[in-house]
């Protein structure tokens, strides 16, 4: 299920005359309810969401994880080729793209990385850790949001070997 | 206000603090390794965070992953349950400064209470009997034997540096204390690099007794009674109960009152237990002291209608034990039969795998404490308790034939249990007079015929 799926979903709720929308796949669950004072859904927030986080919707996420993998996501095709692998938390924290707020990223889509680059930075017991690659290649996507918390081997980015 | 608790374990334990926090209305966070993905505490909790890959010291012992996990979840508390961080101290002062309250006594309590010499002699000091023994090492075969007939025989010595029977010899007169002492010695210096050895009054067949506590950790404990755990295996509990058989109400008062006396000299916070060693008159002694909740709380709950978990969860919000109020003595009796994922009739081997077929015993009496159901694959990494059964009556004999009862009803499929053992002991003759003691199993004969 990707962004322009959900807020197609969304879209469905606020036009019609629906309360709660629950749709459930192989490796994703989504809920959507509609607040019973305001006519627009309302905006939950929770601090743990592995997945972009969107308003008014309440993503079921750190709960129910069934697939069998060890490391799940949900994005793209983009990670059927065989050359793209993922770069995954090595700890648990909050991921952040840049060494302060005011910084460029330290890297986007499409920048080529190799050993050593520095990709970003996992926070935790305020400490700030450097995650570096350890891979050359290409960076294909970032499946996490700058400020979002991470457990431990969660799917940061997608990288296409070189 | 408590909103939020991350629990810093896993299996039925971990269940069971999810079970208070919910009926308390307060969120639950759970930490689960990689091997845990499947478990029953992940799905049941509000929220899931995974912590790291199975092995224990990457994951549940991995105190930075979980101080982070309790952070990104924003918890207020976290409840080490037993074993793993339960009694770290440093675990408990990373939570406190960290500004997350740890459920559970002090870092100071947990490792003073955790160094055996100093427990031994605050519980001295506040006037709590101790096993008679050497304070330092004995010097030489002629002041052991001045000590062994101050202490009287018969008398153990152990080897200062290290355990596991190895430099360990029972003395019963002094004719026998020059040829062991000298052997004794040998084998520690052998075995450890220290030939130093300290004594012990030895007890021929002593029994298990300990007193569960609960403190505010102002000054004030209570006390839930006595269990009895002697029936034990390589120093593991296998069966508990409550009240013990052998103690009245006379001999509660004593061994409770002893009990809060030494937990209340070292201003204890939380739930606790103080083990003691009873010899056959009677007389106890204390052996260490647990600053934790333990395997067996629910032969306790079960006697005294309480909720030892919630305590817990209440007196480290409030800070103190006011709204507690407790039934003067127990009422009926309870025993629990861990059932763990070995097989008995193969030196209790145990044996991870996949359970494929599960079916819990109910009805009147039974209560089953679990994380385990069919298809539940059980990981490798960690210990074999499968399930805790506990049977409660109005007084001890029906007690017993609800666990026997339960145990035929109890179906687990795919893999060994305990389950047969447990049957064999609740037939036993001396077991159901209560004639027990910490040496049961070492005579008891498990009957290979009776596998089921």
């Amino acid at each position: 299920m990707d962004l322009a799926e959900i807020r197609r979903l969304v879209k469905l709720v606020e036009k019609h005359d629906i309360e709660e929308l629950q749709v459930e796949e192989k490796d994703f669950k989504i809920s959507i309810s509609k607040g019973k004072k305001s006519s627009t859904p309302q905006q939950i927030q929770t601090p743990v969401i592995p997945h972009p986080q969107i308003d008014s919707v309440d993503v079921d996420s750190f709960k129910h994880q069934h697939t069998d993998a060890p490391v799940q996501h949900v994005t793209s095709d983009k990670k059927k080729d065989e050359n793209v692998v993922e770069i995954c938390a090595p700890m648990v924290g909050t991921f952040y793209r840049a060494p302060s707020p005011d910084s460029d990223p330290y890297v986007n889509i499409g920048d080529q990385i190799k050993p050593g680059n520095v990709l970003c930075i996992i926070e935790a017991m305020k400490l700030m850790n450097e995650l570096e690659a350890e891979i050359s290649g290409e960076i294909i996507d970032i499946l996490v949001e700058n400020g979002q918390s991470v457990e431990y081997n969660q799917p940061l980015f997608l990288i296409k070997k070189a | 206000m408590i909103k939020k608790v991350l629990i810093a374990n896993r299996g039925e334990i971990a269940l069971r603090i999810i079970r208070a926090c919910k009926e308390l209305g307060i969120e639950t966070i759970a930490v689960y390794s990689e091997a845990d993905k499947e478990s029953l505490h992940v799905r049941f909790a509000d929220e899931a965070i995974c912590i790291g890959p199975a092995p224990a010291r990457e994951s549940y012992l991995n105190m930075p992953s979980i101080i982070s996990a309790a952070e990104i979840s924003n918890a207020d508390c976290i409840h080490p349950g037993y074993g793993f961080l339960a009694e770290n101290a440093d675990f408990s002062e990373m939570c406190e400064s960290s500004d997350i309250t740890f459920i559970g006594p002090t870092a100071n309590m947990i490792s003073n209470m955790g160094d055996k010499i100093f427990a031994k002699k605050a519980m001295q000091k506040a006037g709590v009997p101790v096993i008679p023994g050497s304070e330092e090492a004995v010097q030489n075969k002629e002041e052991a034997v001045e000590l062994a007939r101050d202490i009287g025989f018969p008398v153990i010595i152990k080897a200062a540096a290290g355990g596991g029977g190895k430099g360990m010899r029972i003395i019963r007169n002094e004719e026998e204390m020059a040829t062991a002492f000298s052997m004794a010695s040998t084998e520690a210096e052998a075995a450890f690099g220290n030939p130093d050895l300290y004594m012990e009054k030895y007890f021929e067949s002593p029994r298990h007794i300990e007193v569960q506590l609960l403190g505010d950790g102002k000054g004030k404990v209570l006390a839930l009674g006595e269990r009895e755990c002697s029936i034990q295996r390589k120093h593991q509990k296998l069966i508990e109960e409550s009240p013990s058989p052998i103690v009245d109400a006379s001999l509660r008062a004593k061994l409770t009152s002893v009990a809060v006396k030494g937990a209340e000299s070292v201003g204890y916070r939380s739930a606790g237990t103080i083990e003691f060693l009873m010899d056959t008159n009677k007389n106890f002694y204390f052996m260490e002291m647990n600053t934790r909740i333990q395997v067996e709380h629910p032969v306790t709950e079960m006697v005294y209608n309480i909720d030892l978990v919630k305590e817990q969860i209440r007196v480290a919000a409030e800070g103190n034990l006011d709204s507690l109020h407790l039934l003067p003595e127990p009422y009926g009796h309870a025993l629990e039969c861990r059932i763990n994922a070995e097989d008995p009739f193969n030196n209790f081997l145990p044996h991870p795998g996949v359970i494929t077929s599960f079916h819990e015993p109910g009805g009147m009496g039974v209560r089953v404490d679990t994380h385990a159901y069919a298809q539940y694959k059980i990981p490798p990494y960690y210990d074999s308790l499968l399930a805790k059964l506990i049977t409660y009556g109005i007084h001890r004999e029906e007690a017993i034939s609800r666990m026997k009862r339960s145990l035929e009803e109890f179906i687990i499929e795919g893999i060994p249990t305990t389950i047969p053992f447990h049957k064999q002991v609740m037939n036993d003759e001396n077991f159901v007079k209560g004639m027990i003691n910490t040496h049961f199993l070492d005579n008891f004969k498990l009957n290979p015929e009776l596998k089921e």
